[in-house]
């Protein structure tokens, strides 16, 4: 944490071109749900949501960068699983989107469910565990077919636009965003549809390398604190007036303030102790996020685990005490 | 005076006493710390790497990932990670093998057109030096990749009445397979080759010693083919016709059956390689050919040679000498490149290594093995390549 306070800017690893979660835009500047998380970071760290250097990897490199030190924080669409937190000697802070993988067919083919896709190929991303979990559900059925397997999405894509493969398997938030930007001259989306079935649970979130526990900690509460902002209702237009007159104790305390003229409880995190205020501020809540960047996207999060708990979803933040 | 003296003595006896000031031993005291600090930064790192996991046991687990090219090896996700590794080795070694034929193919005649009088064919050649050879490999690769996607959708493919299936799914031509009868053929035909060997070699004897030309090739090969011809008769086409075919399943996938299967990620590699290597082999043959003297083509066209006897039989012999080390080093270029396929979605041993790596994380461990198998692969070249330089500098000039 130290070399980053030092260089003054955060190294993040993210993706380039999976739309709503992170994209180049024209002008070169990065947009979507995972950068704005590294946006949040550098806010609590630096104070300035703008300090931060993006660092556009491949599926199959990104654990080599994190490992090495080129990035400081992985922020990909990056899936919790027990051997990446173990053998690959890095750290998930906390979830931030709960995924899962689907599959995308044309809407010609036919094909109902994955049982009805005995033969077929599939493309796939090279080193996921969307490749793993592929395979086991069509082993479990004991259905034969062929993996195209792509180290990037771009010769994937276009080998999915001239029907190379019949169908094209990732995580459903990463489909909704490839059908919602599905070029006409291949159909559109109307010509994609993904199939009901999930075939895995993706939870993704922020990495950090292993034993780096001062810089783990800030990076999940980070998360955490935009969750219990918007638990608590606190969103970019209102903080000002929120840490100014905080409605109670727990408010006070996530926003680094005093309650009623009182002491500030610092949690020591070695970073300024409203470090929540600025990263609201600038980045915003969860929700702010969320309908930014996955809204648009046909995500909707009504009913799917990405509700707040309150509302029978799993955004569930610990205390800030 | 005095005191030179006794400084020259003294310096005389520090010489005979002191074995410091000897040059040797100095040079060998430089050498010995050097060693010593080789020796350290070696031990910093292979410490370093003792604190890795170094092991190769998780080769052994379930592999639990399906490949889209398995040739030779039957391979499934149920396999172990070994597995997966040696179809990815199989599937490097199926490329580069076919690649290094079609390129010195390519390149000779490419190099011998290079140099034609004819100025159609000779600027064929040229502009296919230039354009590519001078683009990047990688974005050929792309190219191609999207060329051979371009073919006709699955649903549309192309069956030359019935006898090939042609989609971007992959090229599937007529194969051969061999029934009951191939054993009994095949042991005709090494009969065959064994004659023809003996009379060939019985006839090179007998032209040494009478000095008249008793057609040493063309007899052995009539006799080749003529025996083979009768074993044919004799036991009947020992192949079958393995003829590809495309049909829809019940669910309605179509699925290519039969024949031998060219996968567009094959070809596209294949044809990637091959041209640009090629390249540099064409510019090697020119080099070498018009290395030669001149008097070598004036000579061989004053002794009444056809174009055809002027380059197999004067001009390739003696221009090899200069190919072969160069040829070498695009062979193992070719080899080394190969691993781009990783971008294309062809499964060569790169690709599988980075993929066990990703699902195992032994990334250093596997790293060795990657740099080992290309480094055996590429020494196997090597020797074979020297072995046949051997053979054809034999004779000196």
């Amino acid at each position: 944490m130290d070399v980053v306070k030092e260089r003054g800017e955060l190294k993040c690893g993210v993706n380039d071109n999976l739309t709503g979660f992170g994209v180049v835009m024209p002008d070169g500047s990065f947009e979507g749900f995972d950068i704005d998380y590294c946006k949040a970071i550098a806010a609590a760290i630096l104070g300035d949501s703008s300090k931060v250097e993006y660092v556009p990897l491949t599926a199959s490199a990104r654990f080599t960068a994190l490992g090495s030190g080129e990035i400081d924080v992985l922020i990909r669409n990056t899936t919790w699983t027990a051997s990446r937190d173990r053998e690959l000697a890095q750290d998930f802070t906390a979830t931030t989107f709960y995924d899962g993988q689907g599959m995308m067919v044309y809407a010609d083919s036919g094909y109902k469910t994955i049982e009805d896709m005995s033969g077929a190929t599939v493309c796939v991303l090279q080193g996921t565990t969307t490749e793993l979990n592929l395979d086991d559900r069509f082993t479990k059925s004991g259905i034969p077919y062929t993996p195209l397997t792509f180290e990037t999405n771009d010769p994937l894509q276009a080998a999915f636009e001239e029907k190379r493969c019949d169908g094209w398997t990732t995580d459903k938030s990463g489909l909704a965003s490839k059908r919602a930007e599905f070029p006409a001259s291949a159909g559109g989306p109307d010509a994609l549809v993904v199939l009901a079935e999930t075939l895995s649970k993706e939870p993704l979130g922020p990495l950090t390398r292993d034993n780096d526990s001062e810089f783990y900690d800030v990076v999940q509460w980070v998360v955490f604190g935009m969750m219990q902002a918007e638990e608590s209702g606190i969103n970019s237009s209102n903080v000002s007036s929120m840490a100014a007159n905080p409605k109670d104790p727990g408010m006070a305390r996530l926003l680094g303030v005093g309650f009623d003229g009182g002491e500030v409880q610092d949690f020591q995190f070695g970073i300024p102790k409203d470090f929540m205020q600025k990263v609201i501020s600038q980045v915003g809540n969860y929700g702010e996020v969320y309908d930014r960047h996955l809204v648009p996207l046909g995500l909707t999060r009504e009913g799917s685990f990405n509700a707040l708990w309150t509302d029978g979803g799993l955004i569930y933040a610990p205390p800030f005490r | 005076m005095f005191r030179t003296f006794i400084f020259q003595n003294f310096i005389d006896w520090i010489d005979r006493i002191s074995f410091l000031r000897k040059r040797k031993t100095r040079r060998i005291s430089f050498q010995l710390l050097f060693l010593g600090f080789l020796g350290l930064i070696i031990w910093y790192f292979v410490s370093k790497a003792l604190q890795l996991d170094l092991g190769f046991s998780h080769l052994n687990s379930r592999a639990g990932f399906g490949l889209s090219h398995t040739f030779f090896i039957d391979y499934s996700s149920n396999d172990s990670r070994w597995k997966a590794y040696f179809t990815g080795v199989i599937n490097t070694i199926r490329i580069c093998s076919l690649g290094i034929l079609l390129t010195t193919i390519l390149g000779t005649i490419m190099g011998v057109a290079r140099l034609s009088s004819n100025f159609l064919i000779s600027r064929i050649s040229a502009l296919y030096i230039e354009i590519l050879r001078n683009t990047p490999l990688l974005v050929q690769i792309v190219f191609w990749q999207i060329v051979f996607l371009k073919l006709p959708q699955i649903s549309n493919a192309i069956t030359t009445g019935g006898y090939t299936a042609i989609s971007n799914r992959g090229i599937l031509i007529p194969w051969i397979e061999a029934n009951p009868k191939f054993d009994i053929f095949f042991a005709i035909v090494v009969i065959a080759i064994l004659i023809s060997i003996f009379l060939k070699v019985f006839l090179n004897r007998r032209e040494e010693e009478k000095g008249q030309k008793l057609y040493s090739n063309f007899i052995p090969l009539i006799m080749f083919f003529g025996i083979s011809l009768l074993g044919l008769l004799f036991t009947g086409i020992p192949f079958n016709w393995n003829i590809p075919s495309v049909a829809q399943n019940e669910f309605g996938t179509y699925m290519q059956s039969g024949g031998f299967e060219l996968s567009p990620e094959f070809l596209a590699l294949l044809f990637a390689l091959v041209l640009y290597t090629g390249t540099f082999v064409t510019e090697i043959v020119r080099g070498s050919i018009q290395s030669l003297p001149k008097g070598q083509t004036e000579a061989a066209l004053a002794l009444g040679f056809s174009s055809y006897q002027r380059i197999i039989l004067v001009i390739l012999p003696q221009a090899l000498r200069s190919i072969i080390p160069p040829l070498t080093n695009q062979y193992l270029n070719l080899t080394k490149n190969s691993s781009l396929a990783v971008v294309i979605a062809y499964p060569d041993l790169f690709m599988v290594t980075r993929t066990i790596i990703n699902n195992s994380g032994h990334a250093l461990p596997m790293f060795f093995v990657v740099l080992f198998t290309y480094l055996s692969l590429s020494l196997i070249i090597s020797l074979i390549m020297n072995l046949l330089n051997r053979q054809v500098t034999k004779v000196r000039v």
